[in-house]
């Protein structure tokens, strides 16, 4: 597998997996205002504010409302952290691996970039917001779906993996802190029905409400979406079950080093060490701990290992020496 | 001397008929020639719309070419090494002939690298991977000389990589189509090959090739510059169809324009009898419908050479699309067409 060849495949899955977020982001956003009291109705500035582009935003726009933050969030040029940005790149670096990539997978990723490029304000609007983000979101099944179904299971789809669930554990710590941005009322509203409502609406978008039901039953309390959210095993949206992808990728890319260049490839573990290091903080952590120290900084906390581990994945697979 | 003699692994040989009957080859394409992918993707293409016909014709397959490009590739390998890797280089993304390299090596099995994936140490080949570097052998490279190597070459060159003019020299490493070839992609060699055949191999050549005039000889320049629109005038290092007129249908601007363009640089030119290429119906559109109406056509069948030579069951027909247009290249808005070999295998 050549470096840039993995390079490319890794930031494949990382920009879908980043747009698939934003299309989340929207939806929880959107759900949390529904489920907010009236007074907070054109509340749109957490989107910006979770994804650190609001300084961008008002460079461009002179208003708040839904349709200016949307197109910014969603097609914006001048954002080159859009979602149509994320699937251009995507698409980029699927072209560049094409031939490490399905004829299926490359249809879904190129047709959809080729979508983008006809986006509007209007055409947003028209749909509805709830609808055409929840589209988008079912595009991005597709394109897992044939990834999944149409790709071998060698190094390449490691390398994939590795982009996917990396951004997918930055992500939940993100999508967690999102209601660290809506505040409530006052401090003895927690555990509020309007706080639980809240919480329900972040499980929802996260497509893990369903799951957590199976899981906690009906009772929905913070400390146990957090708990499920970043601490379970089980969940593919889950933090732990995230990193403890990008350990078994990591394994499995390092098993296949061929045996004439093993003795150049050190330990994987040392290699990628933060990888490793946060999965065991997870499977020793839990909720009650995390939440007593300040659940916003342990989600930073996170953000800047996957930092590291994204360094780290650079230095020991993408790098040129 | 490159392993089992074999400079040329890959030809693509441009064939025309003229109204006489004859097939005569129009050029040589030597160096770096493309469009296999498109014969492949057009039989694809005919075999999804009518099925039938392809399986009651007796048409011969096509879809062996990548196996047989890699048998060859990998014959020159063990002429040297024990189990040779083989890669294709490519310009990249970018270049207009990406979508073929990236079927081809995808049909091969073999890594598609840029020249930023390689790296000559010790006058060996080499291609960065995740684990460190490996050996890369046999390189079949879809770039020209001039970009190969910035030691050697046009030292600004991005596409290649330093050193591998080196490793070759060394015997460590092998590239298909050899350097040097894109000699014989020169036009002006044209008007020797009949002779280097007869005199190299001792043999006549199958094919008659059209008849080629040097325009740097001052009695041919004097004789052809008098009867100027009888002639097709090429220049020699360019290619894809750009800076050519037919004589007989040109107008007398562009005429004397090539007129002044030859006198002032004769080396540069070439003349050719013009061959009237044969026509094939084609689907084009009509006033209110389309209809199928002769296009000039040519034909470009591929030979690989390794240990054995091995010859495509089939070629790229290209079409022109414009109405009486002798200029079939894809670059000059030119079509191609599924070609069909039949019978048994000779």
């Amino acid at each position: 597998m050549l470096r840039r060849i993995a390079s490319n495949l890794f930031w494949l899955t990382r920009y879908l997996e980043r747009a698939e977020w934003r299309a989340r982001l929207v939806d929880v956003n959107y759900r949390l205002l529904v489920e907010n009291p009236a007074e907070a109705k054109d509340e749109w500035w957490p989107l910006l504010a979770v994804t650190g582009e609001w300084d961008l935003f008002a460079e461009h726009y002179a208003a708040y409302d839904e349709q200016s933050i949307l197109a910014f969030f969603t097609f914006d040029p001048h954002n080159l952290s859009s979602i149509a940005s994320c699937i251009e790149y995507a698409r980029e670096n699927c072209r560049a691996a094409r031939n490490r990539i399905s004829s299926e997978l490359w249809l879904e990723i190129n047709t959809l970039h080729l979508e983008t490029k006809r986006w509007t304000s209007e055409q947003m609007l028209s749909r509805g917001v709830v609808p055409f983000f929840a589209d988008l979101r079912e595009r991005f099944y597709q394109i897992s779906g044939a990834m999944q179904s149409t790709l071998p299971r060698d190094s390449g789809y490691d390398f994939l993996s590795l982009g996917r669930w990396l951004e997918a554990a930055e992500n939940v710590t993100r999508l967690l802190d999102t209601k660290y941005h809506f505040l409530l009322p006052g401090p003895a509203d927690t555990g509020s029905p309007l706080d639980i409502s809240q919480w329900a609406a972040l499980l929802r978008s996260a497509s893990a409400l369903e799951a957590y039901r199976n899981t906690y039953g009906n009772s929905i309390g913070v400390e146990r979406v957090v708990e499920f959210m970043l601490f379970d095993a089980a969940f593919p949206r889950a933090a732990r079950f995230c990193v403890e992808r990008l350990e078994m990728a990591l394994n499995r890319i390092a098993s296949v080093c061929p045996a004439e260049l093993r003795a150049s490839a050190e330990n994987n573990a040392a290699r990628v060490p933060s990888t490793y290091q946060l999965g065991s903080k997870l499977r020793a952590g839990n909720a009650s701990a995390a939440i007593a120290g300040g659940l916003h900084e342990y989600l930073l906390a996170i953000q800047a290992d996957c930092a590291a581990i994204g360094d780290e994945i650079f230095t020991a697979y993408f790098k040129y020496e | 001397m490159p392993p089992l003699d074999v400079f040329i692994t890959i030809a693509g040989i441009d064939l025309v008929r003229g109204d006489d009957g004859v097939f005569r080859v129009l050029e040589d394409n030597v160096r770096t020639p493309s469009g296999v992918s498109y014969a492949l993707e057009n039989r694809r293409i005919t075999a999804q719309l009518m099925p039938e016909v392809l399986r009651t014709s007796g048409v011969r397959p096509i879809e062996n070419y990548p196996a047989d490009l890699l048998a060859c590739l990998t014959e020159l390998g063990t002429e040297r090494f024990a189990n040779p890797t083989v890669a294709l280089l490519t310009p990249g993304p970018l270049n207009s002939a990406f979508f073929e390299h990236v079927f081809l090596s995808q049909q091969m099995g073999i890594e598609l690298v840029e020249g930023q994936d390689l790296v000559c140490k010790e006058h060996k080949l080499w291609m960065k991977t995740v684990h460190g570097l490996k050996r890369v052998h046999v390189l079949y490279r879809r770039i020209d000389d001039d970009f190969l190597d910035p030691v050697v070459f046009r030292p600004d060159s991005q596409l290649g990589v330093a050193g591998l003019t080196a490793a070759l020299r060394a015997g460590n490493a092998i590239v298909a189509n050899a350097i040097g070839t894109g000699i014989a992609d020169d036009k002006a060699v044209y008007a020797y090959t009949p002779d280097m055949i007869r005199y190299y191999l001792g043999e006549q050549p199958l094919l008659p090739i059209v008849e080629t005039f040097l325009l740097r000889d001052p009695d041919v320049r004097a004789k052809i510059l008098r009867d100027l629109d009888q002639y097709v005038i090429k220049p020699t290092g360019a290619s894809g169809g750009y800076g050519v007129v037919i004589g007989p249908r040109a107008t007398d601007r562009q005429l004397a324009e090539v007129r002044v363009h030859i006198e002032r640089d004769p080396r540069n030119y070439i003349a050719q009898i013009p061959v009237k290429l044969s026509v094939h119906p084609t689907l084009v559109e009509g006033a209110d419908s389309p209809l199928l109406a002769p296009r000039h056509i040519d034909l470009r069948p591929f030979v690989l050479l390794g240990a054995v030579p091995r010859i495509l069951a089939g070629g790229l027909t290209r079409v022109a699309l414009r109405e009486g247009s002798l200029i079939v290249n894809s670059s000059q808005g030119g079509g191609s067409k599924d070609t069909w070999v039949l019978g048994a295998a000779c």
